[in-house]
Protein backbone atom coordinates (compact mmCIF):
# COMPACT_ATOMS: atom_id res chain seq x y z
CA UNK A 1 0.00 0.00 0.00
CA UNK A 2 1.43 3.37 -1.24
CA UNK A 3 1.98 6.19 1.96
CA UNK A 4 -0.74 7.91 0.46
CA UNK A 5 -3.34 4.79 0.62
CA UNK A 6 -1.90 5.07 4.03
CA UNK A 7 -3.05 8.39 4.72
CA UNK A 8 -6.28 8.21 3.22
CA UNK A 9 -6.68 5.17 5.49
CA UNK A 10 -6.07 6.65 8.97
CA UNK A 11 -8.40 9.92 8.14
CA UNK A 12 -11.59 7.51 7.15
CA UNK A 13 -10.11 5.50 10.40
CA UNK A 14 -10.82 8.95 12.42
CA UNK A 15 -14.47 9.36 11.26
CA UNK A 16 -15.60 5.52 11.04
CA UNK A 17 -17.14 5.79 14.21
CA UNK A 18 -18.97 2.18 13.70
CA UNK A 19 -16.47 0.59 13.01
CA UNK A 20 -14.29 -2.59 15.59
CA UNK A 21 -10.62 -3.08 14.49
CA UNK A 22 -8.69 -1.98 11.48
CA UNK A 23 -10.37 -0.82 8.39
CA UNK A 24 -8.64 -2.58 4.97
CA UNK A 25 -9.18 -1.53 1.31
CA UNK A 26 -12.23 -4.58 1.58
CA UNK A 27 -14.01 -3.20 4.21
CA UNK A 28 -17.46 -2.13 3.21
CA UNK A 29 -18.70 1.65 3.57
CA UNK A 30 -21.92 1.07 5.26
CA UNK A 31 -19.52 -1.20 8.56
CA UNK A 32 -18.07 2.55 8.96
CA UNK A 33 -20.80 4.19 10.12
CA UNK A 34 -20.20 7.49 9.09
CA UNK A 35 -22.94 9.49 7.48
CA UNK A 36 -23.39 11.91 4.19
CA UNK A 37 -21.77 14.63 5.76
CA UNK A 38 -18.95 12.41 7.14
CA UNK A 39 -17.51 12.13 3.11
CA UNK A 40 -17.19 16.13 3.09
CA UNK A 41 -15.02 16.01 6.57
CA UNK A 42 -13.24 13.40 5.37
CA UNK A 43 -12.52 15.46 1.83
CA UNK A 44 -11.11 18.23 4.02
CA UNK A 45 -8.92 16.23 6.34
CA UNK A 46 -7.33 14.83 2.99
CA UNK A 47 -7.09 18.66 2.14
CA UNK A 48 -5.52 19.53 4.99
CA UNK A 49 -3.49 17.00 5.81
CA UNK A 50 -1.94 15.91 2.52
CA UNK A 51 -2.01 19.48 1.12
CA UNK A 52 -3.66 18.92 -2.41
CA UNK A 53 -7.10 20.34 -3.60
CA UNK A 54 -9.97 18.23 -3.99
CA UNK A 55 -12.66 19.54 -6.19
CA UNK A 56 -15.90 18.53 -6.03
CA UNK A 57 -19.48 19.63 -6.11
CA UNK A 58 -21.68 17.15 -3.34
CA UNK A 59 -24.80 17.86 -5.62
CA UNK A 60 -23.13 16.02 -8.62
CA UNK A 61 -22.61 12.99 -5.69
CA UNK A 62 -18.89 12.75 -7.44
CA UNK A 63 -18.26 9.67 -5.23
CA UNK A 64 -20.72 7.28 -7.05
CA UNK A 65 -21.89 4.23 -6.18
CA UNK A 66 -19.19 3.21 -3.44
CA UNK A 67 -18.99 0.52 -1.87
CA UNK A 68 -15.50 0.01 -0.24
CA UNK A 69 -13.19 1.50 1.38
CA UNK A 70 -10.85 0.66 -1.56
CA UNK A 71 -13.56 2.88 -3.77
CA UNK A 72 -13.46 5.59 -1.24
CA UNK A 73 -9.86 5.92 -1.30
CA UNK A 74 -9.64 5.47 -5.42
CA UNK A 75 -12.40 8.39 -5.84
CA UNK A 76 -10.54 10.83 -3.28
CA UNK A 77 -6.99 10.26 -5.31
CA UNK A 78 -8.38 10.79 -8.62
CA UNK A 79 -10.78 13.95 -7.49
CA UNK A 80 -6.99 15.15 -5.78
CA UNK A 81 -5.65 14.32 -9.00
CA UNK A 82 -3.06 11.62 -7.25
CA UNK A 83 -4.29 8.43 -8.87
CA UNK B 1 -57.17 29.15 22.90
CA UNK B 2 -55.12 30.46 25.78
CA UNK B 3 -53.86 27.69 28.70
CA UNK B 4 -51.66 28.05 31.49
CA UNK B 5 -48.16 27.34 31.24
CA UNK B 6 -45.84 26.13 34.06
CA UNK B 7 -41.95 25.44 34.15
CA UNK B 8 -41.44 22.10 35.28
CA UNK B 9 -37.56 21.31 34.76
CA UNK B 10 -34.69 24.01 34.96
CA UNK B 11 -30.84 23.07 33.22
CA UNK B 12 -27.76 25.76 32.89
CA UNK B 13 -24.54 26.26 33.21
CA UNK B 14 -22.35 29.35 33.79
CA UNK B 15 -19.23 30.53 35.37
CA UNK B 16 -20.65 30.25 38.72
CA UNK B 17 -22.10 26.40 38.18
CA UNK B 18 -21.80 23.06 35.72
CA UNK B 19 -25.37 22.47 36.55
CA UNK B 20 -28.53 23.85 38.12
CA UNK B 21 -27.74 22.84 41.76
CA UNK B 22 -24.40 23.76 41.80
CA UNK B 23 -24.81 27.15 40.57
CA UNK B 24 -27.93 27.61 42.72
CA UNK B 25 -25.86 26.87 45.96
CA UNK B 26 -23.38 29.48 45.18
CA UNK B 27 -25.64 32.04 43.79
CA UNK B 28 -27.43 31.82 47.67
CA UNK B 29 -23.50 32.15 49.13
CA UNK B 30 -22.67 35.17 46.84
CA UNK B 31 -19.36 33.51 45.05
CA UNK B 32 -18.60 35.78 42.33
CA UNK B 33 -17.33 33.78 39.02
CA UNK B 34 -15.47 36.86 37.51
CA UNK B 35 -11.66 36.26 36.80
CA UNK B 36 -9.17 37.97 34.83
CA UNK B 37 -8.36 35.72 31.90
CA UNK B 38 -5.92 36.37 28.82
CA UNK B 39 -7.83 35.36 25.14
CA UNK B 40 -6.28 34.87 22.03
CA UNK B 41 -6.35 34.44 18.13
CA UNK B 42 -3.40 32.22 16.70
CA UNK B 43 0.33 33.53 18.49
CA UNK B 44 -0.10 36.92 17.85
CA UNK B 45 -3.76 38.07 19.37
CA UNK B 46 -4.52 38.61 23.04
CA UNK B 47 -6.88 40.39 25.21
CA UNK B 48 -6.44 40.24 28.93
CA UNK B 49 -9.78 41.43 30.53
CA UNK B 50 -12.43 40.42 33.58
CA UNK B 51 -15.12 37.81 32.28
CA UNK B 52 -16.98 34.98 34.14
CA UNK B 53 -15.98 31.90 32.02
CA UNK B 54 -17.14 28.26 32.22
CA UNK B 55 -13.89 26.61 32.91
CA UNK B 56 -13.76 22.47 32.49
CA UNK B 57 -16.47 22.28 29.88
CA UNK B 58 -14.33 20.21 27.08
CA UNK B 59 -14.21 17.73 29.40
CA UNK B 60 -17.87 17.03 29.24
CA UNK B 61 -18.13 17.07 25.59
CA UNK B 62 -17.76 13.40 25.20
CA UNK B 63 -20.29 12.62 27.38
CA UNK B 64 -22.66 14.84 25.34
CA UNK B 65 -22.19 12.40 21.99
CA UNK B 66 -20.68 12.58 18.50
CA UNK B 67 -22.79 15.07 17.16
CA UNK B 68 -21.54 18.05 19.91
CA UNK B 69 -17.98 17.37 18.09
CA UNK B 70 -19.53 19.15 15.01
CA UNK B 71 -21.02 22.07 16.80
CA UNK B 72 -19.44 25.21 18.11
CA UNK B 73 -19.41 26.00 22.17
CA UNK B 74 -22.88 28.00 22.10
CA UNK B 75 -24.87 24.83 20.78
CA UNK B 76 -22.78 22.33 23.14
CA UNK B 77 -23.79 24.52 26.37
CA UNK B 78 -27.32 24.39 24.74
CA UNK B 79 -27.52 20.83 24.75
CA UNK B 80 -25.82 20.15 28.04
CA UNK B 81 -28.37 22.72 29.59
CA UNK B 82 -31.51 20.76 27.76
CA UNK B 83 -30.33 17.56 28.91
CA UNK B 84 -30.56 18.73 32.56
CA UNK B 85 -33.63 20.05 31.90
CA UNK B 86 -35.01 17.03 30.38
CA UNK B 87 -33.77 14.98 33.39
CA UNK B 88 -35.20 17.46 35.89
CA UNK B 89 -38.87 17.48 34.39
CA UNK B 90 -38.98 13.69 33.94
CA UNK B 91 -40.40 14.46 30.83
CA UNK B 92 -40.47 11.26 28.25
CA UNK B 93 -41.17 12.90 24.38
CA UNK B 94 -42.18 9.39 22.94
CA UNK B 95 -45.60 8.93 22.83
CA UNK B 96 -46.80 11.63 20.67
CA UNK B 97 -45.71 14.83 22.95
CA UNK B 98 -42.57 15.03 20.92
CA UNK B 99 -44.48 15.96 17.31
CA UNK B 100 -46.11 18.67 19.62
CA UNK B 101 -43.19 20.23 21.25
CA UNK B 102 -41.36 23.42 20.58
CA UNK B 103 -37.26 24.18 20.50
CA UNK B 104 -37.16 28.00 21.23
CA UNK B 105 -33.58 28.29 21.81
CA UNK B 106 -32.12 32.19 21.17
CA UNK B 107 -28.64 33.58 20.90
CA UNK B 108 -27.74 37.14 20.75
CA UNK B 109 -25.19 35.98 18.47
CA UNK B 110 -24.18 32.04 17.39
CA UNK B 111 -21.27 30.34 16.34
CA UNK B 112 -18.76 32.68 17.38
CA UNK B 113 -15.89 30.43 18.02
CA UNK B 114 -16.24 29.20 14.60
CA UNK B 115 -16.69 32.76 13.25
CA UNK B 116 -13.06 33.50 14.80
CA UNK B 117 -11.90 29.68 13.87
CA UNK B 118 -12.91 30.41 10.30
CA UNK B 119 -11.59 34.05 9.72
CA UNK B 120 -8.33 33.68 11.34
CA UNK B 121 -7.56 30.27 8.62
CA UNK B 122 -9.02 32.23 5.82
CA UNK B 123 -7.32 35.69 6.70
CA UNK B 124 -3.83 34.49 8.68
CA UNK B 125 -3.11 31.64 7.29
CA UNK B 126 -5.01 31.31 3.65
CA UNK B 127 -6.91 28.08 4.56
CA UNK B 128 -10.28 27.17 3.94
CA UNK B 129 -13.08 27.31 6.47
CA UNK B 130 -14.26 23.91 7.90
CA UNK B 131 -16.60 22.63 5.44
CA UNK B 132 -19.62 22.43 8.49
CA UNK B 133 -18.70 25.76 9.66
CA UNK B 134 -22.02 27.43 8.39
CA UNK B 135 -23.93 24.53 10.36
CA UNK B 136 -21.87 25.49 13.81
CA UNK B 137 -22.57 29.17 13.02
CA UNK B 138 -26.19 29.33 12.60
CA UNK B 139 -28.04 30.78 15.66
CA UNK B 140 -30.44 28.12 14.92
CA UNK B 141 -28.29 25.08 15.61
CA UNK B 142 -29.28 24.99 19.02
CA UNK B 143 -32.92 24.64 18.33
CA UNK B 144 -32.34 22.20 15.07
CA UNK B 145 -30.03 20.19 17.26
CA UNK B 146 -32.23 19.71 20.32
CA UNK B 147 -35.28 18.66 17.78
CA UNK B 148 -32.90 16.32 16.39
CA UNK B 149 -31.16 14.91 19.82
CA UNK B 150 -35.26 14.89 20.67
CA UNK B 151 -37.21 13.73 18.42
CA UNK B 152 -39.49 17.36 18.77
CA UNK B 153 -41.52 17.94 15.66
CA UNK B 154 -43.25 21.24 16.83
CA UNK B 155 -42.42 24.56 16.09
CA UNK B 156 -38.10 25.49 16.49
CA UNK B 157 -36.47 28.79 15.95
CA UNK B 158 -33.82 31.28 17.34
CA UNK B 159 -35.18 34.83 18.73
CA UNK B 160 -32.40 37.24 18.00
CA UNK B 161 -32.51 40.49 20.29
CA UNK B 162 -29.42 41.05 22.06
CA UNK B 163 -29.72 41.22 25.57
CA UNK B 164 -33.53 40.26 25.74
CA UNK B 165 -32.91 36.74 23.37
CA UNK B 166 -33.73 34.30 26.56
CA UNK B 167 -36.64 36.09 28.38
CA UNK B 168 -38.31 36.53 24.98
CA UNK B 169 -37.56 33.34 23.66
CA UNK B 170 -39.30 32.07 27.13
CA UNK B 171 -41.75 34.58 26.88
CA UNK B 172 -42.95 33.51 23.16
CA UNK B 173 -42.34 29.98 23.61
CA UNK B 174 -45.12 29.86 26.67
CA UNK B 175 -47.33 31.99 24.16
CA UNK B 176 -47.06 29.52 21.44
CA UNK B 177 -48.30 27.22 24.39
CA UNK B 178 -50.78 29.29 25.25
CA UNK B 179 -52.38 29.39 22.07
CA UNK B 180 -52.29 25.87 21.57
CA UNK B 181 -49.34 25.91 18.88
CA UNK B 182 -47.53 23.72 21.01
CA UNK B 183 -48.34 21.52 24.24
CA UNK B 184 -44.42 21.47 24.89
CA UNK B 185 -41.53 23.57 25.02
CA UNK B 186 -37.38 23.46 25.33
CA UNK B 187 -37.09 27.30 26.13
CA UNK B 188 -33.98 28.98 26.79
CA UNK B 189 -30.80 30.20 25.08
CA UNK B 190 -27.37 30.24 25.11
CA UNK B 191 -24.03 32.32 24.41
CA UNK B 192 -20.42 31.49 24.15
CA UNK B 193 -18.58 34.70 23.05
CA UNK B 194 -15.61 34.31 25.00
CA UNK B 195 -13.35 34.59 21.81
CA UNK B 196 -10.81 37.40 21.03
CA UNK B 197 -12.49 38.47 18.39
CA UNK B 198 -15.99 39.12 20.01
CA UNK B 199 -13.71 40.74 23.38
CA UNK B 200 -12.03 43.11 20.99
CA UNK B 201 -15.17 44.71 19.61
CA UNK B 202 -17.46 44.21 22.70
CA UNK B 203 -13.94 46.69 24.19
CA UNK B 204 -14.39 48.92 21.96
CA UNK B 205 -17.94 50.28 22.99
CA UNK B 206 -16.08 51.54 25.86
CA UNK B 207 -18.78 49.75 28.10
CA UNK B 208 -16.80 47.33 30.06
CA UNK B 209 -15.90 47.40 33.58
CA UNK B 210 -11.61 46.71 33.87
CA UNK B 211 -12.20 44.90 37.39
CA UNK B 212 -15.82 43.48 38.94
CA UNK B 213 -19.26 43.59 38.08
CA UNK B 214 -21.60 46.23 40.63
CA UNK B 215 -24.66 46.52 39.84
CA UNK B 216 -26.80 49.66 41.48
CA UNK B 217 -23.54 50.54 43.30
CA UNK B 218 -22.17 53.95 43.28
CA UNK B 219 -18.48 52.67 41.90
CA UNK B 220 -20.26 50.50 38.69
CA UNK B 221 -17.45 50.46 36.40
CA UNK B 222 -19.53 49.00 33.60
CA UNK B 223 -20.68 45.18 32.24
CA UNK B 224 -18.89 41.51 32.86
CA UNK B 225 -19.23 39.81 30.19
CA UNK B 226 -19.86 35.55 30.59
CA UNK B 227 -20.69 32.59 29.36
CA UNK B 228 -23.58 30.07 29.60
CA UNK B 229 -27.00 28.93 28.89
CA UNK B 230 -29.72 27.78 30.08
CA UNK B 231 -32.97 26.02 28.94
CA UNK B 232 -36.68 25.41 30.77
CA UNK B 233 -39.11 22.86 29.89
CA UNK B 234 -42.64 24.49 29.80
CA UNK B 235 -45.91 22.83 29.40
CA UNK B 236 -49.49 23.23 29.81
CA UNK B 237 -50.50 22.98 33.06
CA UNK B 238 -53.53 20.84 33.01
CA UNK B 239 -51.15 17.93 31.29
CA UNK B 240 -48.52 18.22 33.95
CA UNK B 241 -50.71 18.31 36.71
CA UNK B 242 -52.20 15.09 35.26
CA UNK B 243 -48.30 13.59 34.44
CA UNK B 244 -47.55 14.30 38.35
CA UNK B 245 -44.78 16.88 37.40
CA UNK B 246 -42.89 19.06 39.70
CA UNK B 247 -44.24 22.19 39.00
CA UNK B 248 -41.79 25.53 40.01
CA UNK B 249 -44.12 28.48 38.89
CA UNK B 250 -46.42 29.19 36.09
CA UNK B 251 -45.36 32.00 33.90
CA UNK B 252 -48.44 34.23 34.50
CA UNK B 253 -46.95 37.28 32.38
CA UNK B 254 -44.95 38.25 29.80
CA UNK B 255 -44.55 41.53 28.60
CA UNK B 256 -42.42 42.85 25.29
CA UNK B 257 -42.15 46.05 23.35
CA UNK B 258 -39.59 48.58 21.98
CA UNK B 259 -38.45 51.53 23.23
CA UNK B 260 -38.34 52.84 19.69
CA UNK B 261 -35.73 55.74 20.45
CA UNK B 262 -32.12 54.83 20.76
CA UNK B 263 -29.64 52.33 19.55
CA UNK B 264 -27.78 52.32 23.19
CA UNK B 265 -29.50 54.61 25.65
CA UNK B 266 -32.55 52.72 27.32
CA UNK B 267 -35.48 54.38 27.79
CA UNK B 268 -37.19 54.27 31.41
CA UNK B 269 -41.10 54.52 29.77
CA UNK B 270 -40.00 51.30 27.71
CA UNK B 271 -38.59 49.25 30.62
CA UNK B 272 -41.46 50.68 32.69
CA UNK B 273 -44.38 49.46 29.88
CA UNK B 274 -42.88 45.61 29.87
CA UNK B 275 -43.13 45.51 33.47
CA UNK B 276 -46.42 46.72 33.53
CA UNK B 277 -47.94 44.81 30.44
CA UNK B 278 -45.86 41.59 32.01
CA UNK B 279 -48.19 42.22 35.73
CA UNK B 280 -51.04 42.75 33.79
CA UNK B 281 -52.31 39.28 33.79
CA UNK B 282 -50.79 38.30 37.00
CA UNK B 283 -53.64 39.48 39.57
CA UNK B 284 -52.47 40.76 42.83
CA UNK B 285 -49.35 39.82 44.91
CA UNK B 286 -48.49 40.89 48.04
CA UNK B 287 -45.47 43.76 47.16
CA UNK B 288 -43.46 42.16 50.25
CA UNK B 289 -43.46 38.57 48.52
CA UNK B 290 -42.06 40.17 45.04
CA UNK B 291 -38.62 39.75 43.80
CA UNK B 292 -37.22 41.51 40.62
CA UNK B 293 -34.29 39.73 39.21
CA UNK B 294 -33.22 43.23 37.79
CA UNK B 295 -31.53 43.39 34.53
CA UNK B 296 -28.79 45.16 36.31
CA UNK B 297 -25.84 44.99 33.95
CA UNK B 298 -23.58 47.51 35.97
CA UNK B 299 -23.53 50.06 33.54
CA UNK B 300 -23.72 53.87 34.37
CA UNK B 301 -27.23 54.00 32.37
CA UNK B 302 -28.74 50.79 33.04
CA UNK B 303 -28.92 50.91 36.71
CA UNK B 304 -30.86 54.30 37.32
CA UNK B 305 -33.03 53.44 34.47
CA UNK B 306 -34.32 50.41 35.81
CA UNK B 307 -34.38 51.84 38.75
CA UNK B 308 -36.58 54.96 37.75
CA UNK B 309 -38.84 51.75 35.54
CA UNK B 310 -39.45 49.44 38.85
CA UNK B 311 -40.81 53.05 40.46
CA UNK B 312 -43.22 53.77 37.60
CA UNK B 313 -44.00 50.27 37.68
CA UNK B 314 -44.46 49.70 40.57
CA UNK B 315 -45.37 52.86 42.37
CA UNK B 316 -45.32 52.71 46.61
CA UNK B 317 -44.70 49.06 46.39
CA UNK B 318 -41.67 49.62 44.89
CA UNK B 319 -40.42 50.27 48.43
CA UNK B 320 -41.68 47.54 49.59
CA UNK B 321 -39.92 44.72 46.86
CA UNK B 322 -36.68 43.13 46.75
CA UNK B 323 -34.68 43.55 43.71
CA UNK B 324 -30.90 42.18 42.85
CA UNK B 325 -28.78 41.45 40.26
CA UNK B 326 -26.98 37.85 39.53
CA UNK B 327 -25.08 39.57 37.02
CA UNK B 328 -23.03 40.03 39.83
CA UNK B 329 -21.90 36.79 40.38
CA UNK B 330 -22.15 35.38 36.81
CA UNK B 331 -21.80 37.93 34.32
CA UNK B 332 -23.61 38.89 31.83
CA UNK B 333 -24.41 36.31 29.68
CA UNK B 334 -25.96 38.61 26.72
CA UNK B 335 -28.48 36.84 25.03
CA UNK B 336 -28.37 33.84 27.56
CA UNK B 337 -28.74 36.32 30.36
CA UNK B 338 -32.53 35.77 30.99
CA UNK B 339 -32.56 32.15 30.39
CA UNK B 340 -29.71 31.66 32.94
CA UNK B 341 -31.78 34.94 35.12
CA UNK B 342 -34.41 32.66 34.71
CA UNK B 343 -33.62 30.19 36.33
CA UNK B 344 -32.02 32.03 39.19
CA UNK B 345 -35.52 33.22 39.68
CA UNK B 346 -37.26 30.52 39.98
CA UNK B 347 -34.43 28.55 42.66
CA UNK B 348 -35.11 31.73 45.00
CA UNK B 349 -39.72 30.90 44.40
CA UNK B 350 -38.61 27.59 45.15
CA UNK B 351 -36.44 28.18 48.03
CA UNK B 352 -37.72 30.89 49.20
CA UNK B 353 -33.94 33.21 49.48
CA UNK B 354 -32.78 36.11 47.24
CA UNK B 355 -29.69 35.63 45.76
CA UNK B 356 -27.34 38.92 46.55
CA UNK B 357 -26.39 41.71 44.19
CA UNK B 358 -22.46 41.17 44.90
CA UNK B 359 -19.74 43.26 45.05
CA UNK B 360 -22.30 46.16 46.15
CA UNK B 361 -19.77 48.79 47.90
CA UNK B 362 -21.45 52.30 48.16
CA UNK B 363 -25.04 53.57 47.20
CA UNK B 364 -26.22 55.65 44.30
CA UNK B 365 -28.45 57.83 45.29
CA UNK B 366 -30.07 57.41 41.61
CA UNK B 367 -30.43 53.30 42.61
CA UNK B 368 -32.30 53.53 45.96
CA UNK B 369 -34.21 50.36 46.10
CA UNK B 370 -33.50 47.14 47.91
CA UNK B 371 -30.99 45.45 46.03
CA UNK B 372 -30.17 42.57 48.74
CA UNK B 373 -26.83 43.76 48.61
CA UNK B 374 -23.91 41.09 49.61
CA UNK B 375 -25.92 38.54 51.50
CA UNK B 376 -29.11 36.44 50.11
CA UNK B 377 -31.88 37.23 52.28
CA UNK B 378 -34.58 34.14 53.30
CA UNK B 379 -38.23 35.67 52.37
CA UNK B 380 -40.76 34.37 50.64
CA UNK B 381 -41.69 34.72 47.50
CA UNK B 382 -44.75 34.58 45.60
CA UNK B 383 -44.64 36.82 42.22
CA UNK B 384 -41.29 37.33 40.48
CA UNK B 385 -40.08 39.16 37.36
CA UNK B 386 -36.89 38.60 35.57
CA UNK B 387 -36.43 41.65 33.79
CA UNK B 388 -34.17 41.98 30.12
CA UNK B 389 -33.44 44.72 28.31
CA UNK B 390 -31.36 45.04 25.02
CA UNK B 391 -29.06 47.05 22.96
CA UNK B 392 -31.28 48.36 20.24
CA UNK B 393 -33.75 49.00 23.07
CA UNK B 394 -36.01 45.57 23.05
CA UNK B 395 -38.17 45.02 26.57
CA UNK B 396 -38.68 41.77 27.50
CA UNK B 397 -39.87 40.79 30.87
CA UNK B 398 -41.07 37.18 32.67
CA UNK B 399 -43.91 36.91 35.27
CA UNK B 400 -43.06 33.68 37.53
CA UNK B 401 -46.10 32.85 39.74
CA UNK B 402 -46.63 30.19 42.57
CA UNK B 403 -49.23 27.74 41.44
Amino acid sequence: MSDIDKGLLEIIKGHAIGLTGEPTRETPIADLGIDSFSIVEIIYEVEEKLGVEVPFNANENPLGNMKTVGDLIDAVKKLAGKE
Amino acid sequence: MSRRVVVTGLGGLCATGADVSEFWANAKKGVCGISRRTLTAGEEFSITLPVAPIDGFEARLESLGREMSRADRFTQLAVAAADEAIADAGVDFAGGLGARTAAIIGTGIGGQTTFDTAYLAMLKHGKKPHPLSILKIIPNAPASHLSIRYGLKGPAFAISSACASGAHSIGVAADLIRHGSADAALAGASEALLTYGAMETWKAMHIMSDELCRPFSKNRKGLVIGEGAGVLVLEEYESAKKRGAKIYAEIAGFGMNADGKDMINPSADGAADAMKAALSTVGAADAAAVYINAHGTGTLLNDPTETKAIRAAFGADADKLIVSSTKSMHGHLLGAAGAIEAIATLKAMEGGVVPPTINYDEGDPACDLDYCPNEARARRIDLALSNSFAFGGLNAVLAFKKV
